[in-house]
């Protein structure tokens, strides 16, 4: 691009911006692989625990440890992506801090699971839903938004339900919370 | 005829500049200098205009051993290009 060669039309000014404007639209569609990872990883624990209850294995909530080395992995990827990073758009930054609060809150629901009876996979059932409505709704993609809504009425469901069978609805959550909607962003990419 | 124009943002590269930290939070250099097809030289040299306007910001910082410029629009630069793009409809509305 040259500069001040002659004077400007309004319509090149305006060709300027649109051009612009479309080159800053990053491919904010690309986020599928923290859905796919999540999706799994927990899908993984809620199955786990559900079968080792129903091997009357001691406390198969242990299962839970794998989500341990996944956080690990979340935050490198995280920071090594910032690093490779070199533009960012208002998406990735509300992006980032609404999954940041949304982790945090995990972890304190977590650590005071005690007081509110362990109801844990219907509480963060419920709350999960916040983040990826609100995602589904930032990068205009339905599915995220229902993904969403399954994780609420799954939340309800769990409420109602016995603790045993509370991980089989907590992985048919992530499976249309995460699994689902991660896999269709995915083919969009192509 | 383009009298109520910002003459600062009225050239080809500032206003690529402008248009592209409109849309992003910030944006590092060599994006800058690749979105507009530019030279590092001259986009050097329209960041300091616009940063010594107050319309951008500039910070240098380091990513690991790799020297980085990042910038990203002020609020009076966000102002300026509202009042820039509101000038550029009235004209083309007078017309």
């Amino acid at each position: 691009m040259k500069q001040e060669s002659g004077e400007l039309t309004a319509a090149q000014s305006l060709d300027i911006i649109a051009a612009m404007i479309r080159e800053a639209k990053s491919n904010i569609r690309s986020n599928y692989f923290f859905f796919l990872f999540w999706g799994w990883v927990v899908a993984l624990a809620n199955l786990g625990v559900f079968v080792l209850q129903k091997l009357a294995v001691e406390q198969p909530y242990l299962v839970w440890a794998i989500t341990i080395p996944a956080w690990i992995y979340t935050l490198a990827r995280m920071v090594r992506g910032r690093k490779t990073q070199r533009a960012t758009t208002h998406f990735d930054r509300i992006s980032r801090w609404l999954w940041m609060t949304f982790g945090v809150v995990i972890f304190t629901l977590v650590f005071f699971g005690f007081k509110i009876n362990y109801q844990l996979n219907a509480v963060l059932l419920v709350v999960a839903a916040i983040p990826t409505v609100v995602s589904g709704v930032i990068l205009k993609f339905r599915p995220l938004v229902a993904g969403g809504a399954v994780f609420w009425v799954c939340g309800v469901v769990n409420f109602l339900i016995p603790m045993e069978a509370q991980s089989l609805i907590g992985a048919i959550a992530i499976v249309c919370g995460y699994l689902i909607p991660g896999y269709k962003l995915k083919s969009k990419e192509g | 005829m383009f009298k109520d124009l910002d003459p600062l943002l009225h050239s080809q590269l500032r206003l690529a500049v402008m248009s592209l930290l409109m849309s992003l939070e910030s944006a590092e250099f060599t994006f800058l200098k690749e979105k507009t097809n530019s030279t590092a030289g001259n986009l050097s040299v329209q960041l300091d205009k616009l940063s010594s306007a107050g319309y951008i910001k500039i910070d240098k910082s380091f990513k690991g051993k790799k020297p980085v410029t990042t910038c990203r629009m002020t609020k009076q630069g966000i102002a300026a290009f509202e009042n820039y793009v509101n000038a550029l409809k009235n004209y083309i509305g007078d017309r």
